[in-house]
């Protein structure tokens, strides 16, 4: 029936009016600057850093495109380690949210009807709070035991601005599950830990794995943990970004690392829809 | 036996460590002390002091302003959007919506600096700039709750609409609109919360003259921490706390977040 | 249409009820901050935070280091002028021109060091000044009139200056044996070991850099890549012993003991040891510039092209250009003072003190920091980004 209306001259016009608005917006303030940070990635930083202009050519000797930030970029290992240290940072926050949003999750799929909704909103409420809250609540915490400053102190405040978003798909997940299917598993003899691992969690994985990418993907980009929890040494991609930025003002470079992240986060959202399809197809 | 005894332990630790941090918060916004270390006795002053802090308060007014246009904004564009991706199933537009949502916010935020300057020169970062930072990401956001709205409903009575002669407009306004009703509010009351609560984007989308609430916080975490941080956190709290009830009444599956 | 009014009916009454408590909340919400503003009008029941503003609007904006104006200055400027004195710091000069290039704008005076004036003027960004409307000129000393950043005084108004060196807790560094007038304190692995990385060194890539260029005995400013590299591994063999990179905080942490040794600017360094008397500490806090030589920063007053109002920046100048205004930059925050009218007004310990007035054969060891040209300036970031990651 959709398609039939679309054909007509006054619903293409509507497809048109409806569409149009959202997609004009995204194109301009979405789409336009990604093409211009690409475009940033290979030009020179201005003459007093920030960028050359864009239309228009810079006195001097360095007119022009270049590949001179990716050539830093691939010759000297300490970025690609950046990147690897955020990526470890990222897995790690994603296990440890794994492990504690199950039982919570767990626990609400399996309570009754009338609770759930208050058990979700009670997951939901600390996420009413700003973002930057949540963190300085740990500095209150860490602070007195000496753990500020730390590796581990950016762990937990990874973990703790998180692990919502990694209970709530695991819980939409495992509210659909049949409880049958659990009890032809202990009628045939399995024990709660084979029931769990053997029916639960393999049904749940899809769950899992939108959870994880939930988790995953934004802890990559975070500065501003790092910068507040961390020590000198906790530097992750996002701060290096932001250095960049508004610290040693190479916006060419930046925007290359910037480059960089996006496609590390595309490989990541790739592999995480095929094993979430796979997970489905497995369960 | 399937919720054991080791399940409520474990699930309940979870709960507590989520909100012991945000309770110490709260309750050292009333300690008379300048330091978060150890309780001294109550006090109000740090209430009283933040509502005389013309900064902070200037920041307040500035991320409501900017909430309230972000949001109206979102609403719209993104009820199109998700309709749009409900009834033409087109692969672009789903995917252009998505993205700016899925992506880590440093890249967004990032991106729209380098345009505005390229584009609009140095001095453009303004309330303007915020306000459409804000929407981009927000638009997602109430798009996907309208779509998943519009999947649940029943095909048939926009066919009937449409039999009965109505115009893709009166269907719009009497049939659809009533019906995603709850989803379209539930997604201007998220987007509103986003936008209040958003950090990292306006870091880099705000000049200097558009202090927001969570920007004025992280200026205040960095430099010189008092009590009035946790003031204000309590206050902030109390209030995204309330629209997120309130969203949760109008339409609760909207919050199960996407699922996959 | 049967259907609509259906929908109608079961729709509306639950919309309705959630708009009103949506209502309900933002006027509440709107209520509180409009109670708030009231409360600033009048004047507050006896906390002296911040003056109310009998002029509504009327602000000067300034962007300023940190620490770098005392609370007293600010109120009597504003009772000077009727107008508000609103204030944003920064704790760097690349962070302040940074944050312009960024999109900052709006600022009336910016207060930045001589190499940051250069980039500046190149840049276009700062208002000439007209000479005319200022008063008290005359006050400077002549050294620091028509500095090589700006010969004619045609865009700044020199404000205070301070070195940067090492602060440290007396009593720790005594008892562990740490020379306190030498960069080695910082760069050297057997001074540092004992230090139980109780150690911060300045988040600034031309300080730190500056630093162990000084130590190595080349020039603060050099360009050769070779030597840069030199001080590049420098610091990179250091930074394992210090606890963190500080451009801000370092004072309080020095006062409070958790820092022993800390690479600063002067006058946070007075600043510390002045708190550190006042809250009584069991220990106090030195300060030593050391005998390689040590960065001098003159900071200045300029007009950015963006400033609403120019008219109430003159007005900061000419206000700061006094004499006694400008003493208490050095009584109260510990710079050194480039104002010869204000020299009478000083504390004679103030005055004494080396490292806030060097000695003219010491002022011969201070170097200023130049800006670098574009190249050896993205070298330099480089090499910063490397001694943050590795």
């Amino acid at each position: 029936m959709a398609e039939t209306s679309s054909r007509t001259r006054s619903g293409r016009l509507t497809r048109w009016l409806v569409s149009g608005p959202p997609f004009v917006f995204l194109a301009v303030f979405f789409l336009l600057p990604a093409l211009i940070m690409v475009v940033a990635s290979v030009r020179y930083p201005g003459e007093f850093g920030a960028l050359a202009p864009i239309f228009g050519d810079v006195p001097g000797e360095d007119r022009g495109l270049t590949l001179e930030n990716y050539a830093v970029f691939f010759g000297d290992w300490i970025y690609a380690q950046i990147f690897v240290k955020s990526f470890g940072v990222a897995a790690l926050t994603t296990l440890i949210c794994l492990v504690m949003a199950y039982p919570v999750a767990l626990l609400i799929a399996r309570s009754p009807q009338q609770y759930r909704n208050v058990m979700v909103l009670l997951v939901i409420l600390p996420f009413a709070s700003n973002f930057l809250v949540r963190v300085y609540a740990w500095m209150i915490i860490l602070g007195p035991l000496d753990l500020l400053f730390s590796r581990f102190a950016v762990i937990v405040g990874m973990v703790y601005v998180h692990l919502p978003f990694m209970i709530l798909p695991l819980y939409t997940n495992l509210e659909k599950h049949d409880p049958a299917l659990l009890d032809a598993a202990q009628d045939l003899g399995a024990n709660a830990w084979r029931r769990f691992w053997r029916v639960t969690f393999p049904l749940s994985l899809p769950g899992i794995f939108s959870g994880s990418a939930l988790v995953f993907i934004p802890v990559l980009g975070m500065f501003a943990i790092p910068e507040i929890l961390g020590g000198k040494d906790d530097w992750l991609v996002g701060n290096l970004i932001k250095e960049s930025f508004l610290g040693t003002r190479d916006w060419p470079f930046g925007s290359m690392l910037s480059l960089m992240l996006t496609i590390a986060v595309l490989a990541i959202a790739g592999v995480a829809a095929w094993l979430a399809r796979r997970g489905a197809a497995h369960a | 036996m399937r919720r054991s005894p080791l399940l409520w332990i474990s699930a309940l630790a979870v709960y507590a460590f989520l909100y012991v941090p945000l309770a110490v918060v709260v309750v050292f916004s009333f300690n008379d002390s300048k330091l978060n270390a150890e309780w001294v006795g109550f006090t109000l002053d740090w209430y009283r002091k933040l509502f005389q802090n013309e900064e902070m308060l200037n920041a307040a007014v500035n991320s409501v302003f900017i909430a309230l246009v972000a949001a109206a904004l979102a609403t719209v564009l993104g009820t199109m959007a998700g309709i749009a991706i409900h009834r033409y199933r087109s692969k672009f537009l789903p995917a252009l919506t998505l993205t700016p949502i899925a992506m880590p916010e440093i890249l967004l935020g990032v991106s729209l600096l380098i345009f505005f300057i390229a584009v609009f020169g140095e001095e453009s970062l303004s309330l303007a700039t915020v306000i459409i930072a804000h929407t981009t990401f927000c638009i997602g956001f109430v798009a996907i709750i309208v779509r998943s709205r519009l999947s649940g409903m029943d095909e048939s009575i926009f066919e009937a609409a449409r039999d009965l002669g109505a115009t893709p407009w009166q269907t719009f306004r009497l049939v659809t609109l009533p019906l995603i009703a709850p989803g379209v509010l539930a997604g201007a009351l998220m987007a509103f919360t986003l936008s209040i609560d958003d950090f990292v984007i306006t870091f880099f989308t705000a000049g200097a003259g558009v202090p927001t609430l969570p920007l004025t916080i992280y200026t205040m975490i960095k430099v010189a921490v008092t009590p009035e941080v946790n003031a204000v956190s309590t206050l902030l709290m109390l209030l995204t706390l309330t629209l997120i009830v309130i969203a949760g009444k109008v339409a609760p599956d909207a919050l199960r977040g996407p699922s996959s | 249409m049967t259907q609509s009014v259906f929908m109608r009916r079961t729709v509306e009454p639950g919309r309705r009820k959630v708009l009103a408590a949506l209502a309900a909340t933002l006027a509440a919400f709107g209520v509180a901050m409009t109670a708030g503003c009231g409360k600033t009008g009048s004047d507050s029941e006896g906390d002296g935070d911040k003056p109310a503003a009998s002029s509504g609007g009327n602000e000067l904006r300034l962007y300023n280091w940190n620490n770098y104006l005392a609370e007293e200055t600010t109120k009597s400027f504003e009772a000077f002028c009727k107008c508000r004195l609103v204030q944003d710091y920064y704790s760097d000069n690349e962070e302040m021109l940074a944050k312009l290039a960024a999109g900052a704008t709006g600022y009336d005076i910016l207060v930045p060091t001589g190499n940051a004036v250069q980039t500046l003027i190149s840049q276009g960004a700062l208002r000439e000044l007209d000479k005319a409307r200022i008063k008290g000129f005359a006050n400077l000393k002549s050294e620091f009139v028509g500095q090589w950043f700006d010969p004619d005084n045609q865009y700044s108004v020199p404000y205070a200056y301070s070195v940067t060196l090492l602060g440290y807790n007396a009593e720790k560094v005594q008892e562990l044996g740490i020379p306190t007038d030498t960069w080695a304190a910082i760069f050297e692995p057997r001074y540092l070991e004992k230090l139980h990385g109780k150690v911060t060194v300045l988040d600034s890539q031309r300080e730190l850099f500056a630093a162990a260029l000084i130590y190595l005995g080349y020039s603060a400013n050099e360009a050769d890549e070779a030597k840069l590299k030199e001080a590049r591994e420098l610091i990179l063999r250091a930074k394992p012993y210090w606890a963190a990179f500080n451009a801000s905080s370092y004072i309080k942490e020095l006062t409070i003991g958790n820092i022993w040794l800390a690479h600063g600017y002067s006058n946070d360094m007075f600043q510390a040891a002045a708190d550190a008397r006042n809250a009584k500490r069991p220990f106090a806090i030195g300060y030593a510039t050391p005998k390689e030589g040590a960065v001098l920063a003159i900071d200045n007053m300029v007009l950015h092209r963006t400033g609403p109002r120019p008219d109430l920046a003159y007005l900061f100048i000419n206000f700061m250009l006094d004499g006694e205004n400008a003493a208490q930059l050095s009584n109260m925050i510990g710079s050194g003072n480039p104002n010869a009218a204000a020299m009478q007004f000083i504390e004679p310990q103030v005055k004494e003190n080396p490292a806030v007035f060097p000695s003219p054969e010491r002022m011969q060891k201070l170097q200023q920091l130049r800006d670098l040209p574009k190249k050896e300036r993205r070298l330099l970031n480089r090499f910063w980004t490397e001694v943050k990651v590795r």
